[in-house]
């Protein structure tokens, strides 16, 4: 049980980062962004790039993951999104776009890094137990301290910022916010920067633990989609409630499931359908339509 | 609308003396036989594709067709492998199959609208593989292996169908099959665009709330047309199991649910004939840069997002403009 | 002689709000009655609950003595209670034609399967809708931009769209929201006459919200007045006009929603 609710919090602090990215872009810009798990496999290799290969001390190799994303970002809103969303009237449009940088950054990927699986040196050895009741090895430990560190950093930037302030004006009404003064493109940017940057910041810290692959980005992708479902699309506190929520039915599952073969997933599935079912706007989403 | 021009007729003529006379025989004159796999697989996808334009018909962006057209792969495949049932029975099985179990899903999921209706579908795509891959009926990451070519059938004593095993050329053989599948669906789809349900589809699409208080039954016919187009997609997906003799969780996956998607917004959403041409071209395009090696995925990608960037609704917009509006 | 369409205790609750508090009143055959009432008054939510677009939190709508409230739009809409809506709610890429073509499917005789094939029922059908779109058009003067895209329509013409649409389902009992909104004077008493003929000619009973306070005062039988979610008055447009408490409603508010 013990060990359950570690793992829970240990997956959820993962995925609410994941989710809280996705989250930001799809509330300032209204787009599903695609691509979200190959900016995440983008930081994975950045940061074993420059700790596992060059040696550079981790949370250097993190910072730089954290850069390049969010220069990565900033070129594709500048010079993919923001002329697309003032181009066309369908919200169609954007979702395609999205799909299509999926699959550039995948062929990119591929040509830079490869389609081998890379790990990097643990960064702490030994193995955190209490009693065999729970049992997590301290470099989980300390990413998972490293994730909440990042989740409440972040909070904090978008409710006391002036940036954070602005985007959030941005989100919740984007005709007001330019009637306000907030610099729509600017901040557009911005955001959409900070989104890919934390999608990059989770890769970077995961990667020491689970490693990187090519093959990882949909599925990241088709996770943080379940989570901004379950929480609600374009809410900060849904996306983190939805992030947790999926980490521990995930811990759960695995823990109870594991005898039925892999099926922890459509069981997810399913719940998630009845919920929306009952509750199309997620937990703490807006009700619309 | 309802008045097929001669014009439109002489078009669908040489469409089918095309796809049915004239690419057989360049085929057999330049020895390309190669290119019959491609275009029976063009057929095939284009046949899935139908059923994605047609969720779009009602306004529901569908990420999820990979989905039923594996869960029509391997229906057909357990019929036909475990079954021991004809092929031609296990076709519109599998496409029933998908139908049923797009009514299950369509009844909780299709309130949903625009980006949440298009990360269940996308979501769903990516749980029908987990499943597959944990189930023990379509035998996990093995999938199910050499699949027999249809049989023939036969009806008191006459022939109707040869048996493909027995043939010289299956290629050509599948080729036909897709082709004649293909031309029913989309001949199925330009007469359902162009009835009364069709008609109620616009409506729905264009303002739900006003159909509702028109008396358009809105939550019924949203899954008619969804059982509909996951039809399609069985049988697009079960045609595709028998012609490669297997199916594995991998045959059909995120990217080409969202292909399925591209494939129909490449070919416009306003014209029935759209996701016919977007799927020839996304997937000759694919096939053409394939010499470029490793470098295909880029080029392609980078083709695809000009096209988005620079062509926002869809390649048929280019020649026909207004007045081919079908 | 009962009444064709009874509201009896109807409340509606959004969390703390109350929109609508305990309102009865009875609509007969062949009337028009106005639901009038300052900004936020609940008239648009009375509305929504008698078409069943949203559910009542107590209380029951009937029509001829059957329950409708508490059901799906498109079957309250069946049995002949079709509601318009303001100008923004059309069939945006469907011509005037088309949009009247689509609202007449009710009428259908053949089937979906028939109309798939092509049977002769279906043709029939077709050629039907077809020729009551005409006459339906030319009732409302509206031939001449019978194939227009309703997007390329001025705001006018618009109202008269929704009315078209509301028509061309043949109801017993059409509601029309703000039918007068923004239009000059002209124009109003030309949808004042419309309203009128819809009525007198095609025996259509009808309610309507308005803010309109002239030509709600024409046109009405009968008004019924909400203020805050409570009804205050019924009558008819003389006796409401000397109503101390409608005075007092109109006047107590600030803005000028009484536009005399």
């Amino acid at each position: 049980m013990e060990q359950i609710l570690a793992n829970g919090v240990y997956l959820g602090s993962q995925y609410a980062m994941i989710a809280l990215g996705l989250t930001l872009i799809f509330a300032l810009m209204n787009v599903l962004n695609f691509a979200h798990g190959q900016m995440y496999v983008i930081g994975g290799f950045v940061t074993y790039t420059f700790y596992g290969q060059l040696g550079v001390p981790f949370v250097l190799a993190l910072l730089m993951s954290c850069i390049s994303l969010a220069i990565l970002g900033a070129l594709i809103e500048k010079f993919l999104f923001a002329p697309v969303i003032k181009g066309s009237k369908r919200e169609e449009s954007t979702m395609l776009l999205a799909a299509g940088i999926a699959f550039l950054l995948d062929a990119l990927i591929l040509l830079i890094f490869g389609e081998k699986q890379r790990g990097v040196p643990k960064i702490i050895d030994g193995v955190f137990n209490w009693d065999f009741r729970v049992i997590m090895p301290y470099d989980r430990i300390l990413i998972c301290v490293l994730a909440i560190l990042s989740i409440i950093c972040f909070i904090c930037f978008m409710q006391y910022s002036k940036t954070g302030r602005a985007l959030r004006a941005l989100a919740q009404d984007r005709t007001a916010a330019q009637l306000m003064g907030v610099n729509v493109d600017r901040y557009s940017m911005i955001g959409f920067a900070l989104g890919a940057m934390l999608a990059g910041l989770v890769g970077g810290l995961l990667v020491t633990i689970t490693g990187i692959n090519l093959g990882m980005g949909g599925p990241t992708s088709i996770k943080a989609f379940m989570m901004v479902m379950i929480g609600g699309a374009g809410v900060i506190s849904g996306a983190i409630a939805g992030g947790i929520i999926l980490g521990f039915m995930e811990a759960i599952g695995l823990a109870v499931l594991s005898q039925y073969g892999d099926i922890t997933y459509l069981l997810i599935f399913v719940s998630l359908m009845i919920f929306l079912a009952i509750r199309p706007q997620g937990l703490m989403g807006k009700p619309w339509g | 609308m309802e008045n097929i021009t001669k014009r439109q007729l002489f078009n669908v003529g040489l469409f089918l003396f095309s796809i049915f006379i004239a690419v057989p025989l360049i085929i057999s004159a330049t020895g390309r036989w190669d290119f019959y796999f491609t275009l029976t697989s063009v057929a095939l996808l284009a046949i899935a594709s139908a059923g994605v334009w047609l969720t779009f018909y009602i306004g529901r962006i569908n990420i999820g067709q990979g989905a039923f057209a594996l869960i029509g792969a391997y229906v057909s495949a357990i019929l036909v492998v475990k079954g021991g049932i004809s092929f031609w029975i296990s076709l519109p099985a599998a496409g029933i199959f998908a139908a049923i179990v797009a009514i299950f899903i369509g009844m909780l999921v299709l309130r949903l609208r625009g980006v949440y209706f298009a990360m269940i579908t996308l979501v769903l795509t990516q749980v029908v593989t987990l499943t597959a891959l944990a189930l023990p009926i379509t035998n996990g990451a093995k999938g199910i292996s050499s699949i027999p070519l249809p049989s023939g059938v036969s009806l008191f004593g006459i022939p109707i169908l040869p048996d493909f095993a027995t043939m010289a050329n299956t290629k050509l053989a599948f080729y036909y099959t897709a082709c004649i599948l293909m031309v029913l669906t989309y001949a199925a789809l330009y007469r359902l665009v162009n009835s009364r349900l069709g008609h109620l589809c616009r409506s729905m699409q264009q303002n739900e709330e006003l159909a509702s208080s028109i008396g358009v039954n809105i939550a019924h016919i949203r899954i008619v047309i969804f059982a509909i187009s996951s039809f399609f997609g069985g049988i697009g997906g079960a045609m595709f199991g028998s012609i490669a003799q297997s199916v594995y969780p991998s045959s059909f996956q995120v990217a080409d649910s969202v292909n399925f998607m591209l494939n129909c917004f490449l070919g416009g959403l306003g014209y029935v004939f759209g996701p016919m041409l977007g799927t020839l071209v996304l997937y000759f395009g694919w096939d053409l840069l394939f010499e470029l090696g490793k470098y295909q995925m880029l080029v392609y990608s980078i083709i695809l997002i000009a096209v988005i960037r620079f062509l926002p609704n869809g390649l048929l917009s280019l020649q026909f403009g207004k007045g081919a509006r079908k | 002689m009962s009444p064709l369409l009874q509201v009896k205790n109807v409340t509606k609750r959004y969390g703390g709000l109350t929109a609508n508090n305990n309102i009865s009143f009875d609509v007969a055959e062949n009337e028009i009655l106005s639901v009038i009432g300052p900004n936020g008054a609940g008239k648009s939510t009375l509305f929504k609950m008698i078409s069943s677009f949203v559910p009542t939190t107590s209380g029951e709508v009937l029509y001829r003595g059957e329950r409708i409230s508490n059901n799906k739009p498109h079957i309250v809409a069946r049995k002949g209670i079709v509601r318009t809506f303001q100008e923004t709610t059309i069939f945006k890429s469907m011509t005037v034609r088309e949009s009247v073509i689509v609202a007449q499917h009710l009428r259908a005789k053949a089937s979906l399967a028939g109309y798939f094939w092509g049977s002769r029922a279906a043709k029939a059908d077709v050629a039907a809708f077809g020729q009551y779109a005409d006459e339906l058009l030319e009732f409302l003067g509206m031939s001449e931009i019978s194939s227009e895209l309703a997007s390329n329509l001025p705001q006018g013409n618009l109202r008269a769209l929704g009315i078209a649409i509301g028509l061309a389902t043949d109801p017993k009992v059409l509601l029309l929201d703000e039918p007068f909104a923004g239009m000059n004077h002209d124009e109003t008493m030309r949808m004042v006459d419309l309203v009128r003929s819809v009525r007198d000619e095609r025996g259509v009973t009808v309610l309507l919200v308005e803010h309109d306070m002239p030509a709600v005062m024409t046109i009405s039988d009968r008004i019924l007045v909400l203020n805050f979610g409570e009804k205050i008055a019924e009558g008819t447009p003389s006796e409401i006009q000397n109503n101390d408490k409608v005075i007092e409603a109109y006047l107590g508010s600030s803005d000028d929603e009484i536009g005399m």
